[in-house]
């Protein structure tokens, strides 16, 4: 016979019984054939060696899950925000689920404190996302004068800015109860719990209330003329935290942390919110990237915008209807989700689990 | 408690039910479609996003797949074509970016092919390939028969080892003359 063509010799590598007896007798006994093979196999074995893919999937349930969601969407087709970013920092691995808890709160205040001054009334629907780096989470502090706030930080207070004058008052210090409902009547806040917490995540370690914060800020004239002798004052809370154990051998570390929080109102005397705006993004020492973030929002007088640090990745999704957006490092060491209710109350599940654990949760008391 | 909560991951959506007749087929074909996917992409992270972008196409031409091998092949089809196209986006994007870059001389082939099974000079070769050559390497390499191939392809099971044996010399070729960078 002829010698055998090259498609025959590589199906003769995959699938020797497709192959007819002929062409494999007369490969046994043509040396031209046998090279061609040769080569023929190498080609194989390299392209097999360099295209096999290891055998990690993912998590089907969850993209189960966010395959539904986005299903459900009318803009089924545009892919969710997911920015993969650069390394994530280290002290990020190292993070306990205490301090996450803290700094969902900080999100919370920051990203109402941030959004309330972009506004005369602001009562957000829903969260968006902000990208900040260290460097605008610093140049927010000293715009706002957060970062010369005592650590002690008393029930009632004011202190200067160079636009005005801050003050704040509390209903009384965070404090911690001795039961959900204690929490409950305080604060008047339903706190459902998820019926099924994740595999490794115990009993609930602690219950803290935060009583409602007021803080005012009063516009001097250096404010500038659109917006000086303008007064803005902000609500933010009651929020309850509640933090989970973990099972045995776990030790005491907290695996994962619940909040949630009246969204923050703002209201003004005097300047509109446009003018507000215009004064933020004016505001010496705000970085350009920030600045066009915030703008971003869209409408600024519904949106509760939520740092989210650089190293992070986001995936915006939906938690019973309304938007979310999930916060995850990476490396799957820790997440979080925050969302806000239709009955205005804004939520947020964090700890050291994937996605999959605090997406569920999340799913579970949403 | 890993019963309810299973059960609860598939009941808790909103809209869950009338997604009920796709998630078997979305269950059984997930694999597939992420390996094929991770096969171009090298990104675990981004062959799960190619994976969700098929299924969401997959979904509108075939909402009750059953048993369908003609949607099997389909998805599997997808994932190849939808990642060949996340990697020569990416590759236009490098070309953008280097268009100040020095050249280096090649260094042999023998070294050069070592070197290059590094998953990113994979992603580069595959990108160059001719796109059907590229989609019948993956698939073929992540597990399809030369009938699903062809079924995937639109092509006849005897045109498979034509188009795979020219792939393979295609790639080898590719791995030895890439560029160092």
């Amino acid at each position: 016979m002829h010698h055998v063509p090259s498609p025959v010799l590589r199906r003769l590598e995959d699938e020797p019984l497709a192959v007819p007896d002929l062409a494999r007798r007369h490969l046994d006994g043509c040396g031209r054939c046998q090279a061609q093979s040769t080569e023929i196999a190498a080609d194989a074995a390299l392209a097999a060696r360099v295209l096999a893919s290891p055998p990690e999937i993912g998590d089907i349930d969850l993209e189960w899950i966010l395959l539904q969601d986005r299903l459900s969407r009318p803009d089924a087709d545009r892919r969710p925000a997911v920015r993969p970013s650069r390394r994530v920092p280290r002290r990020l691995v190292n993070v306990s689920v205490g301090a996450g808890t803290a700094v969902l709160a900080g999100v919370l205040a920051v990203g109402g404190a941030a959004a309330a001054v972009l506004t005369t009334v602001y009562s957000p629907t829903q969260v968006a996302p902000v990208r900040v780096s260290a460097n605008d989470l610093r140049a927010i502090e000293n715009i706002t004068g957060v970062g010369r706030l005592p650590s002690n930080l008393q029930p009632s207070g004011s202190m200067r800015l160079s636009f005005g004058e801050l003050s704040w008052s509390t209903a009384g210090r965070p404090q911690q109860v001795s039961s959900l409902a204690s929490a409950s009547a305080m604060t008047h806040l339903a706190f459902p719990t998820p019926p099924t917490p994740p595999s490794g995540v115990g009993a609930i370690s602690s219950v803290e209330v935060q009583p409602l914060v007021t803080v005012t800020v009063r516009f001097s004239q250096s404010a500038g003329p659109a917006v000086a002798g303008s007064t803005l004052e902000i609500t933010v809370g009651p929020a309850i935290a509640v933090q989970y154990g973990g099972t045995s051998g776990r030790g005491n570390v907290t695996t994962l942390a619940i909040v949630a929080a009246r969204r923050p109102v703002a209201s003004s005397t005097g300047a509109t919110a446009s003018q507000l705006e215009t004064f933020v993004l004016s505001r010496p020492g705000l970085p350009a990237g920030l600045a066009q973030e915030i703008r971003l929002l869209g409408n600024p007088t519904s949106v509760l915008p939520v740092p989210v640090p650089s190293g992070l990745w986001e995936l915006k999704e939906q938690i019973g209807g309304a938007p979310a957006l999930l916060v995850t490092d990476p490396n799957g060491f820790a997440s979080g989700v925050i969302w806000e209710s239709g009955d205005g109350i804004v939520h947020g599940v964090g700890g050291l689990l994937d996605k999959q654990d605090v997406f569920n949760v999340a799913r579970q008391i949403g | 408690m890993e019963a309810s909560f299973m059960t609860h991951l598939r009941s808790s959506p909103p809209g869950a039910a009338s997604f009920s007749g796709f998630e078997r087929f979305f269950r059984e074909e997930y694999p597939a479609v992420v390996r094929i996917a991770f096969g171009v992409v090298g990104d675990a992270q981004a062959a799960q996003d190619v994976a969700q972008d098929v299924f969401i196409s997959a979904f509108k031409r075939f909402p009750e797949p059953g048993e369908s091998d003609h949607a099997r092949a389909w998805v599997r089809a997808a994932a190849a074509h939808t990642a060949l196209n996340a990697i020569r986006g990416e590759r236009r994007r490098e070309r953008r970016q280097r268009s100040a870059a020095v050249e280096v001389p090649a260094a042999g082939p023998e070294e050069t092919v070592l070197d290059a099974e590094s998953r990113t000079e994979v992603r580069r070769a595959l990108s160059r390939l001719p796109r059907k050559a590229a989609a019948v390497l993956v698939l073929r390499h992540n597990g399809l028969s030369y009938a699903e191939v062809a079924e995937a392809m639109n092509v006849k099971v005897g045109h498979v080892g034509t188009m795979l044996r020219r792939a393979e010399s295609a790639l080898r070729k590719e791995l030895q003359n890439a560029p160092r960078t």
